[in-house]
């Protein structure tokens, strides 16, 4: 479903000059599986998310998505995922009700249809009480919902979720965790990224941790713990990232190594 | 590209900003609520001006000979009444209050005392307007005191006027009647004249000044009928030919005409005002809300996007622009009329402007809407944050308005060459509808190029707002604070081989800089006396204002110099091109130059001047070539295709930086006609340069084809052989001199660079981007191993 090889992303910027913010990255993601990015902010998490969505254009490498390559059918792609983060903000003057339904004929779904699913996702996600509520008075947990019906609408096979929690608080967390789960369970792809030991523990099939646009390694959680013999995912993401941190310093210090 | 997500796209904007109370408050409220208030304001400050008491002081009334100045002063119009009080106290209105009383009788006793002084102060004024006499330093201070003084009562007083009469004057006007009407002359008398005081500074002071001089002039008449009489003149016996005019403009032609002025810059200015709100909520306060990434991964294409919000805010700016107007209209005809007194003046009949008007601004507004729409949406979408939009969208806000003062200066006209013009175009044209309607011959000869070249324009904004809508950089724009200090910084640290897209816009910006420095100083300066330093000065002024900037800021930015300049050695067929092309290009430039002559509006005195030196005999030919083909040819390559196309082409596109750097030439040749030229040249040499990797085969064409020119300026028609030319002239038949080229010279110079031009375009290699990707993997190869 989601396949990434050697995707390679590199912004210019004004403090450090050309910075690669995804390095080389390849990995795959099956159907019915959460695949999490486990990283500190500024890993390269939301540039990989961002890629795959192809709201950003790999400098190097592919990406195929539901069976679309990111660069060549990006609309292909688009129609066939569906991305929250917490970047994907909602309108302040539409109700929850146009908000999903206007994503929804975006989506290019018919009247008839796109009401049936409307009425359906607001039964399940319990949203009927906010229905003609508009975004501007919406409580955070509220907002949330409507993102997450927002994301799943057009019930795409691939849903990318870029630190869905993250200023969340406890209660609408684990609701969010729990929509992620649910969804899993009807067989979609799933991408999520987060800086949370437990969400990935919790949630996830494989993960991979990936620091300064590396991914450092991936497996299930028990393969990893096994392979760095760390008691828990918590100790081997810092083994690993304390581990690429000393060969980096390493390098400054020895500049004669890189060219 | 799909018509239903733009649809959707702009029914949500729309909706939107509805909802928005910001923008309904621009749109509707406004125009609806604001102007009739503005209005009834207006009327209420015009109904309190006139009623404001202006009092005159008339000094010594009884020098007054009949009949009475004072029934001229005070006729019966109430509103017009002024309170006039001579120095007789006794027939002072009896209301008048106790402290005014006192005040006046203050004044009145200054006034008396220094009444030569004051004479004497206005004879001073009044030879200073003519001629800066200086007379006795000591009494010019007094009476600069004696100003002051005089001032200082006026306020104190509350008087608007002082009329003196001097001593003696009714004496000596009675004298000189007496003498007129006896038949006697010889002996002259000089009756002294009246002096009216008055404060320019003061608004009242003026108008009762104003009055007073109205009655002063009526007064005259009747004294002047009175003569008459006594030496039994007819009355009309000094008015030998009695004129009368006829206006044939009748009141709507007026109308037409004062409306023609103020239709199109409203329009212009409205229309920027309604864009800008709503563009700036569209563009920038999207991404700062955080809802610009959940529509970009929606399937709508960033094209589809941008449509759709280019739509909203045409809609907004174009019902702002038609709501304003229509509203204000409506409140300027109605105070006007309520207002009453300005009914004499040809504004008086200003009624409002007739429906056909009313329909051609509607129709006109649809073009400038569209393009400050596209503009505005650009600039806004560029910007991070809605405080930076408004920042960015001012600057649009005062170009609007430049461009309204212009179009509403009395005589600008639609030319060929304004009828092209973004904004002035249209506005031009508009202004001539409403004077002339739509069979006057400006718009039937200007209305289609004015259509299209709006059409183009708006195309090219909202290209333009797509092109920002696709770049990352602009989308993603971290909230990365800008630091003037760290960008300098960073500038010189992390220099790259070849200059940026900003750094080549700073080359231009500031090569036009030092033109229009170089100019000015020029002006003031005699340099320019004799055609030989003219050319000496054109020469020095190509070298320091094009040459050096590009020279200094490769050095001084860039790495590799030589790369930046294209000062590297062609394949030696490109050099064969350009060297072709210096010749056949020469001919069908200038045909078609000659041709489209019309277009353009005629070159400055200046530079007229400067062609004429060029040919002039006491220039040796070395000097012409030197100033007109070499250091052009070096300078101008040096900045446009060295410094400024090398940074345009970062943008990795193939036609951009060559289209623009061409434009960037044509723009700074200032000249309509040369920047037009320029720009369609600069177009050849520019797809020279980037082909070639090479600056050289650009130098050597731009050298032949205006060394050519210089050679044909000074041949004179006996060193032409006839033998020799026949065949590239067409000969004038009536002058026996060589007009334009023949056809079939023309024809094989187009056969030949045409297929020059192919083979130059077809011959592209693209320089592979990534290949310093795969170094840089190479030596980062995997610094920590996971494996155990």
């Amino acid at each position: 479903m989601i396949r990434v090889e050697e995707l390679t992303k590199q912004f210019e910027d004004l403090t450090r000059g050309t910075n690669i913010a995804l390095d080389h990255v390849s990995f795959e993601v099956k159907p019915g599986e959460i695949y999490g990015l486990l990283g500190p902010n500024g890993a390269g998490k939301t540039t990989c998310l961002r890629l795959l969505s192809t709201v950003l254009k790999p400098t190097y490498g592919r990406a195929i998505v539901a069976g679309y390559d990111v660069s060549e059918q990006p609309e292909k792609v688009r129609a066939n995922i569906g991305f929250m983060s917490n970047n994907t903000g909602i309108y302040d003057r539409m109700t929850a009700w146009e908000m999903v339904e206007y994503y929804g004929l975006l989506y290019g779904m018919k009247a008839d249809q796109l009401n049936q699913r409307l009425e359906y996702i607001f039964e399940m996600l319990q949203m009927n009480g906010f229905r003609n509520v508009q975004g501007g008075k919406m409580s955070t947990g509220m907002k949330q919902k409507v993102s997450i019906a927002r994301t799943i609408v057009h019930d795409p096979p691939v849903l990318i979720f870029d630190e869905p929690t993250s200023g969340l608080d406890v209660l609408v967390a684990r609701a969010v965790l729990e929509a992620v789960a649910a969804l899993k369970q009807e067989g979609k792809c799933i991408i999520f990224s987060t800086h949370i030991m437990r969400e990935v523990e919790k949630l996830c099939d494989r993960v991979a941790i990936i620091h300064k646009g590396k991914i450092l390694d991936e497996g299930t959680i028990d393969e990893l713990i096994e392979r760095h013999q760390q008691p828990d995912i918590e100790e081997v993401f810092f083994k690993l990232i304390n581990e690429l941190e000393a060969s980096l310093s390493e390098k400054k210090v020895n500049p004669s190594e890189s060219v | 590209m799909n018509w239903n997500n733009i649809q959707l796209v702009f029914l949500r904007e729309v909706r939107d900003q509805l909802r928005d109370r910001r923008t309904l408050m621009m749109v509707a409220v406004l125009p609806l609520l604001l102007y009739p208030a503005l209005g009834f304001l207006m009327m209420q400050i015009m109904l309190s001006v006139t009623r404001q008491e202006q009092t005159v002081v008339i000094v010594n009334a009884e020098e007054l000979p009949a009949p009475s100045l004072m029934t001229f002063l005070s006729p019966n119009d109430a509103q017009e009444a002024l309170v006039v009080l001579t120095d007789d106290q006794a027939i002072w209105p009896a209301e008048l209050e106790l402290t005014k009383r006192e005040r006046l009788e203050k004044l009145l006793t200054h006034i008396k005392d220094d009444e030569t002084k004051i004479h004497h102060l206005a004879e001073l004024k009044l030879a200073d307007r003519t001629q800066s006499t200086t007379g006795d330093a000591l009494a010019e201070a007094e009476i600069e005191q004696l100003r002051i003084e005089l001032e200082q009562w006026f306020e104190e007083a509350k008087v608007e006027v002082i009329v003196i009469f001097p001593e003696g004057f009714r004496e000596a006007y009675e004298a000189y009647t007496a003498q007129v009407t006896s038949g006697k002359s010889g002996v002259e008398i000089a009756a002294p004249k009246p002096l009216i005081l008055q404060n320019s500074a003061n608004d009242n002071s003026v108008l009762a000044a104003q009055k007073v001089k109205h009655a002063f002039q009526d007064w005259e008449q009747a004294l002047l009928d009175q003569r008459l009489e006594e030496v039994n003149l007819p009355i009309d016996f000094v008015n030998p030919v009695p004129i009368d005019t006829l206006d044939l403009a009748e009141a709507d032609k007026i109308a037409a005409n004062v409306w023609s002025k103020v239709l199109p810059a409203l329009l212009v200015l409205f229309s920027v005002t309604g864009a800008l709100y709503p563009a700036i909520d569209l563009g920038a306060g999207e991404k700062e809300r955080g809802t610009m990434e959940t529509l970009l991964i929606s399937p709508a294409t960033r094209t589809e996007i941008v449509l759709g919000k280019f739509l909203t805010v045409m809609l907004f700016s174009y019902s702002t622009a038609v709501l304003n107007l229509v509203s204000m209209g409506f409140t300027f005809q109605n105070t006007l009329s309520a207002i009453g007194a300005v009914k004499d003046s040809p504004m008086g009949s200003l009624t409002f402007p007739p429906l056909t008007s009313v329909a051609w601004v509607i129709l006109f507004a649809l073009p400038i809407a569209a393009l400050f729409s596209a503009l505005s949406l650009s600039l806004a979408m560029f910007a991070k944050s809605s405080k930076e939009g408004q920042y960015y969208l001012t600057p649009l806000l005062m170009v609007a308005l430049g461009l309204t003062m212009f179009c509403m200066f009395p005589g600008v006209e639609l030319r060929p060459y304004q009828s092209v013009m973004p904004v002035v175009g249209p506005s031009l044209l508009l202004k001539s509808l409403l004077l002339d309607g739509i069979l006057s011959k400006a718009v039937l000869t200007y209305g289609i190029p004015v259509l299209v070249s709006s059409i183009g324009y708006s195309l090219l904004a909202l290209w333009w707002a797509i092109d920002l809508f696709q770049r990352e950089d602009i989308l993603f724009r971290e909230s990365e604070r800008f630091d003037i200090g760290l960008w300098l910084k960073h500038l010189l640290r992390e220099k790259e081989s070849t200059p940026s897209f900003v750094e080549a816009g700073v080359c231009f910006v500031l090569i036009g800089l030092l033109q229009y420095a170089f100019l000015i100083s020029m002006q003031s300066s005699n340099a320019m006396s004799d055609a030989v330093s003219m050319m000496k000065v054109q020469t020095i002024y190509l070298i320091a204002t094009v040459g050096v900037p590009p020279i200094l800021m490769a050095l001084l930015l860039t790495t590799n110099m030589f790369k930046t300049l294209k000062l590297q050695l062609p394949e030696w067929k490109f050099i064969a091109v350009g060297t072709i092309l210096g010749f056949t290009m020469q001919p069908l430039m200038l045909e078609l130059i000659h041709r489209i002559d019309w277009f353009f509006p005629p070159p400055p005195p200046g530079a007229v001047d400067m062609m004429k030196a060029m040919t002039a005999e006491q220039v040796p030919f070395w000097l012409a070539l030197g100033a007109f083909a070499l250091a052009p040819a070096v300078c101008e390559e040096l900045a446009f295709r060295g410094f400024i196309l090398s940074g345009l082409e970062r943008s990795r596109r193939q036609w951009l930086p060559i289209l623009i750097s061409a434009m960037l030439f044509g723009v700074i040749h200032m000249i309509p006609k040369q920047m037009f030229n320029a720009a369609l040249l600069g177009v050849v040499i520019g797809l020279l340069a980037v082909r070639s990797r090479s600056l050289i085969p650009g130098v050597i064409f731009h050298f032949i084809f205006n060394g050519t020119q210089v050679a044909a300026s000074r041949m004179t028609s006996d060193q032409v052989n006839p033998k020799y030319t026949e065949w590239m002239f067409l000969i004038d038949p009536k002058t026996g001199e060589p007009g334009s080229f023949s056809i079939p010279l023309l024809l094989i110079c187009a056969i030949i660079s045409a297929s020059l031009i192919t083979w130059l375009i077809r011959t592209w290699t693209p320089e592979k981007p990534l290949d310093q990707f795969f170094l840089r993997r190479e030596s980062h190869e995997q610094p920590a191993t996971n494996q155990p």
